[in-house]
């Protein structure tokens, strides 16, 4: 947090009224934030019959031993893997790309990152009915693989962005000097660039991994077979049209948010000064 | 820098994953949009039908319902919403008095929860705050009085949308809000401190040089949200089903309805063509903006 920056009222006087208004939206805000998130928490580790009684709540893990036997562990390790092999194919693809719309001269090149660009702004789901006809020729459905091709494709186009923003703040004079040394244009990036980059790289994973992490379209178009879905299509198959496994849809959702809530703790600050400025520096 | 070979071998990976799985798909579509294939005869294809379908959507009150649903509704209540309450939570969590109460690193904790919230999950936590019978939302309305028989929130018509931008609000409020106050830390103190001593308002100050200086950090975060927002699926689909009826079908939905429960596949392309046109579109706008602001190479 940086001590430089100027705070509305030390010295244009907001005035007491103004003052307690600032609190009192920031409490609010924060009731609204936390209040349901901690409710979830709580519940998720009382029993069925008290989880939404007024009266006094029995505690137990019994919701998430019961869990387990449902065989949600084996989801949890198709999410991590999935999500992990996808996010640093897709990384390093674009820090590759990145590297070389930032850097390089070559014909073409502004009309192919505007195209880059523009994939951000395309729907999923018009992808979805043409690549489960294509993979259901190739008889990818039910396969891992078709669903990492597609996570590695969707997330390219933000990555790019994000890393030629980081990119355009680190000096091309170090790059030139490098080159002048006889360094090829490999080993300037892997060696002196990539390293000086590496908070926004840490930052973009973090990203696309919470893109993949949470996705469900896909996933729902693509894998049938239990054994091989991810986390949120398991947690939505607890929240039945008729019957709603309480149990499991607490203690399901916990699971599900607590590895990105980690994840994101340390770069939170690296992403979200990273997004708002982007390539526009 | 030039060097065609480190060019083409860097760039090739990326552009064959979005040829493949980005590009393939787009240009399916549109070829699928003017053809009357169904679900069930996918194996010979449907027969070329021309702009029928576009023709038929056009002429289709449904469909400028859903295009109302998606662009005011989902899209600009959105994304407004978000945007106004981020720019009023940054500008407090900068202040002073917030400083003096030393809350803001745990405030920059605690604001990750729901954003590191799967929309799943979030969607899953807010069907239940909502819940007639057991939601907690109810019970402190009913326990302050301000209703006599509890809400189904996202089964009547006048309470679905509210409760739909609450839902997103809730998931996406975050990101925005530490990004516009990402941006107001990189602001130099000197400049409102002259601008206080020349006897600045505090409303002044956030005129003439907090709302400046954020501009661009607005303009990128309202176009990225545009996107997200107007494209999304899950929110709508998994808190609603488009309904009660089709009262809050979108565009992403409507695609998904007319392919998997319709069985339409040439229509529902039809749908996403347009969806992708409007998007496209807006995307140009947002590309010129990024292109223009940067050199590429430069030291910025």
């Amino acid at each position: 947090m940086s001590t430089s920056a100027f705070r509305l009222g030390r010295s244009t006087g907001m005035g007491l009224a103004g003052e307690a208004l600032t609190v009192l939206y920031v409490l609010l805000v924060l009731v609204f934030f936390i209040y349901p998130a901690a409710w979830i928490f709580i519940a998720s580790f009382k029993t069925p019959e008290t989880m939404f009684s007024d009266g006094p709540a029995r505690f137990t893990v019994a919701n998430y031993v019961s869990l387990m036997h449902t065989g949600f562990g084996r989801n949890m390790l198709n999410s991590f893997y999935l999500c992990l092999v996808s996010v640093l194919i897709s990384t390093a693809v674009s820090i590759a790309a990145a590297y070389c719309f930032s850097r390089m001269r070559f014909r073409g090149r502004n009309i192919l990152f505007g195209a880059v660009l523009l994939g951000q702004t395309f729907p999923w789901i018009i992808l979805v009915t043409p690549l489960f006809i294509f993979f259901a020729r190739l008889g990818l459905l039910n396969n891992h693989l078709s669903l990492m091709v597609v996570y590695i494709a969707v997330t390219i186009p933000f990555s790019v962005y994000m890393l030629v923003g980081y990119l355009e703040g680190i000096p091309v004079s170090l790059d030139e000097a490098a080159l002048i040394d006889g360094a090829s244009h490999l080993q300037i990036l892997v060696l002196i660039i990539l390293p000086l980059m590496m908070p926004g790289v840490v930052a973009t994973a973090t990203y696309s991994f919470l893109v993949c992490w949470s996705e469900y379209l896909f996933a729902l178009a693509f894998l049938t077979t239990t054994e091989l879905k991810t986390m949120p299509l398991v947690l939505q198959t607890f929240f039945g049209d008729n019957v709603v496994e309480w149990n499991h849809v607490m203690a399901a959702s916990v699971l599900t948010t607590l590895p990105t809530l980690l994840i994101f703790l340390p770069v939170q600050s690296q992403l979200t000064s990273g997004l708002g400025s982007g390539a526009v520096k | 820098m030039h060097s065609p070979r480190f060019v083409a071998a860097a760039l090739t990976p990326a552009f064959l994953f979005l040829s493949c799985f980005y590009l393939y798909p787009i240009l399916f579509n549109v070829g699928n949009s003017l053809t009357d294939t169904t679900l069930f005869q996918l194996k010979n294809g449907g027969e070329f039908v021309g702009l029928a379908n576009f023709a038929e959507l056009l002429s289709s009150p449904d469909f400028f319902r859903v295009l109302w649903n998606t662009v005011f509704w989902l899209t600009f209540v959105g994304v407004s919403t978000r945007v106004l309450l981020g720019l009023a939570l940054a500008l407090a969590l900068n202040s002073r008095i917030i400083e003096r109460m030393k809350v803001r690193t745990l405030f920059r904790i605690l604001i990750l929860v729901p954003w590191a919230t799967p929309p799943i999950v979030a969607i899953v936590i807010w069907r239940w705050m909502l819940d007639a019978r057991v939601g907690e939302l109810n019970k402190l309305l009913l326990a302050l009085g301000f209703i006599d028989q509890p809400i189904a929130f996202l089964g009547t018509a006048a309470w679905v949308w509210p409760a739909l931008i609450v839902i997103i609000t809730w998931n996406t409020l975050p990101l925005m809000a530490l990004s516009f106050l990402a941006s107001l830390q990189s602001l130099p103190e000197e400049l409102v401190e002259a601008a206080a001593i020349d006897g600045a308002s505090p409303l002044q100050v956030v005129r003439y040089i907090y709302l400046p200086h954020l501009k661009p950090t607005i303009i990128v975060m309202i176009l990225m949200s545009t996107f997200w927002t107007f494209n999304n699926f899950v929110y709508v689909w998994l808190t609603t089903g488009a309904g009660p009826g089709y009262y809050t079908n979108v565009m992403a939905t409507e695609v998904y309805i007319k392919a998997f429960i319709d069985g339409r596949l040439g229509y529902s392309s039809a749908v996403g063509v347009v969806m992708a046109l409007l998007m496209g579109a807006f995307g140009i706008l947002y590309m010129r903006i990024v292109t223009q602001r940067s050199r590429f190479g430069g030291v910025m």
